[in-house]
C-alpha cells in the first residue's frame, strides 16, 4: 500500500466509522471530533483488519499518541515495515 | 443538644457504620470467598462478578436495616435485562454499586488507577472490569483484548453498565453524553438497555461524606426503554444512538421495554 492508499482508506474509516466530516490530515481528532480510548480501539481494530494481522502489546502502546491522521498513517507504515522486516 | 448537632451526629456514626462493612464483610466473610474462587472457579470472571453482585446485596440490606426510611424499588423488567449495554444516569456514589446489585453477570468501567490498589484492584481485574485507559504499562488490564471478547460475553448473558454522562448530576439534569458506551454497542451490535434511576442522591448525596440518614426515601429503578441494534448490514450511528438514549432519560422518548 502506497502512502496515498492508506490515507484515502483512513479518511474512508474516519468517515464512516466515526461520523467525521471532511476530516483534514492534520486535524487533532481528539480536539476537533471527541476521538476517545474506546474510538482509538475501534481505529486499532480497523486497521488489524486493513492490515490482516494483530497487532503487538507494543504496537498498541505506540498508538497512544496518535492525535491526526497523518500520525495514524506514520503508524501503519511503521508496522508494515516490521512486518516486512 | 441542638436537634442538627444530632442529625450530624446519627449521619456520621451511620456512614462509619457503612463504611465499616465494606472493611469486615470483606475480611471476614468474602475474601475467603474470592480466594476459593480464583483457586477453584472453572469461570474465574463469572464466579468474581457474582460475589461483588452478592456483596453489595448485603450492603444494601444493611443500609435499609440501618436506615429504616429507605426502601428500593427495582422494575421487574431491570432484572430481565440480558445481553445489553446497560446505560443510567447518574446522581450518587451509590448508582454503580446498585447496579452491581442488581446483575450476576455484569461488567463495568472502573477508572484506571483503581486497578493499582492492593486486593480491591485484584478483585476489579478477576471480575474482568474495563479500564478506560490503553496504557499497558500499568496494572489496568488490555481494554482492546476485552473489547474484542465482548461480543462473546454480551451473547452468553451479561450486561455491561456504564453511566454515558461520566460524572453525577448535581442539579438532577442529564449531562452531556460521552460515546464510548455506544461505540461498544455498534461495534458488539447490541442493544442499549436505558435505567432511569431516582432518589440516590437524598440517600448519599454528590460531594459529601456522609449519608443523610433522616429522611423518607424511595429509591427507584425504571426501565426507560432498550435501543435495538441495526440488522448487520445497515450502518449504525452512533450520534442517533445517543441522542434516542437521551430522549428516553429525559422521558421524552418511545418506551420501548
Amino acid at each position: 500500500m502506497t502512502r496515498e492508499e492508506i490515507r484515502s482508506e483512513i479518511i474512508a474509516i474516519c468517515s464512516r466509522e466515526f461520523e467525521m466530516e471532511n476530516p483534514d490530515p492534520e486535524d487533532d481528532l481528539r480536539e476537533k471530533f471527541g476521538f476517545d480510548s474506546i474510538d482509538g480501539i475501534e481505529l486499532l481494530i480497523q486497521i488489524e483488519k486493513m492490515l490482516q494481522t494483530e497487532l503487538t502489546q507494543e504496537e498498541k502502546k505506540q498508538s497512544l499518541n496518535i492525535r491526526t491522521i497523518n500520525q495514524v498513517c506514520d503508524y501503519i507504515e511503521t508496522i508494515m515495515k516490521a512486518r516486512e522486516g | 443538644m441542638p436537634r442538627k448537632t444530632t442529625r450530624t451526629a446519627v449521619d456520621l456514626l451511620i456512614t462509619l457504620l457503612l463504611w465499616a462493612y465494606y472493611f469486615a464483610a470483606f475480611v471476614f466473610f468474602f475474601f475467603p470467598a474470592y480466594g476459593a474462587a480464583a483457586l477453584f472457579a472453572s469461570d474465574r470472571e463469572h464466579a468474581f462478578q457474582n460475589l461483588n453482585c452478592i456483596f453489595y446485596r448485603c450492603f444494601f440490606a444493611y443500609l435499609k436495616l440501618l436506615m429504616p426510611g429507605v426502601t428500593i424499588s427495582i422494575a421487574p423488567e431491570v432484572y430481565a435485562v440480558r445481553s445489553s449495554i446497560v446505560i443510567a444516569n447518574h446522581l450518587s456514589f451509590l448508582d454503580p454499586i446498585l447496579l452491581l446489585s442488581l446483575f450476576r453477570q455484569h461488567k463495568t468501567i472502573v477508572r484506571s488507577d483503581f486497578f493499582k490498589v492492593p486486593i480491591f484492584g485484584w478483585v476489579l481485574k478477576s471480575a474482568g472490569y474495563l479500564s478506560p485507559s490503553l496504557a499497558q504499562d500499568s496494572d489496568a488490564p488490555d481494554l482492546m483484548e476485552q473489547v474484542k471478547a465482548m461480543r462473546a460475553y454480551l451473547a452468553s448473558g451479561g450486561n455491561l453498565f456504564i453511566f454515558p454522562e461520566g460524572t453525577r448530576s448535581r442539579t438532577g439534569a442529564i449531562g452531556p453524553f460521552e460515546k464510548g458506551a455506544f461505540t461498544i454497542a455498534k461495534l458488539c451490535r447490541a442493544p442499549v438497555s436505558v435505567l432511569r434511576i431516582e432518589n440516590t442522591h437524598r440517600v448519599y448525596p454528590p460531594d459529601s461524606f456522609f449519608f443523610k440518614t433522616g429522611e423518607t426515601v424511595e429509591i427507584r429503578i425504571s426501565l426507560a426503554g432498550s435501543i435495538e441494534p441495526a440488522p448487520k448490514n445497515e450502518t449504525i450511528c452512533i450520534s442517533d444512538m445517543m441522542r434516542q438514549a437521551r430522549a428516553l432519560l429525559e422521558g421524552t422518548g418511545t418506551h420501548k421495554p
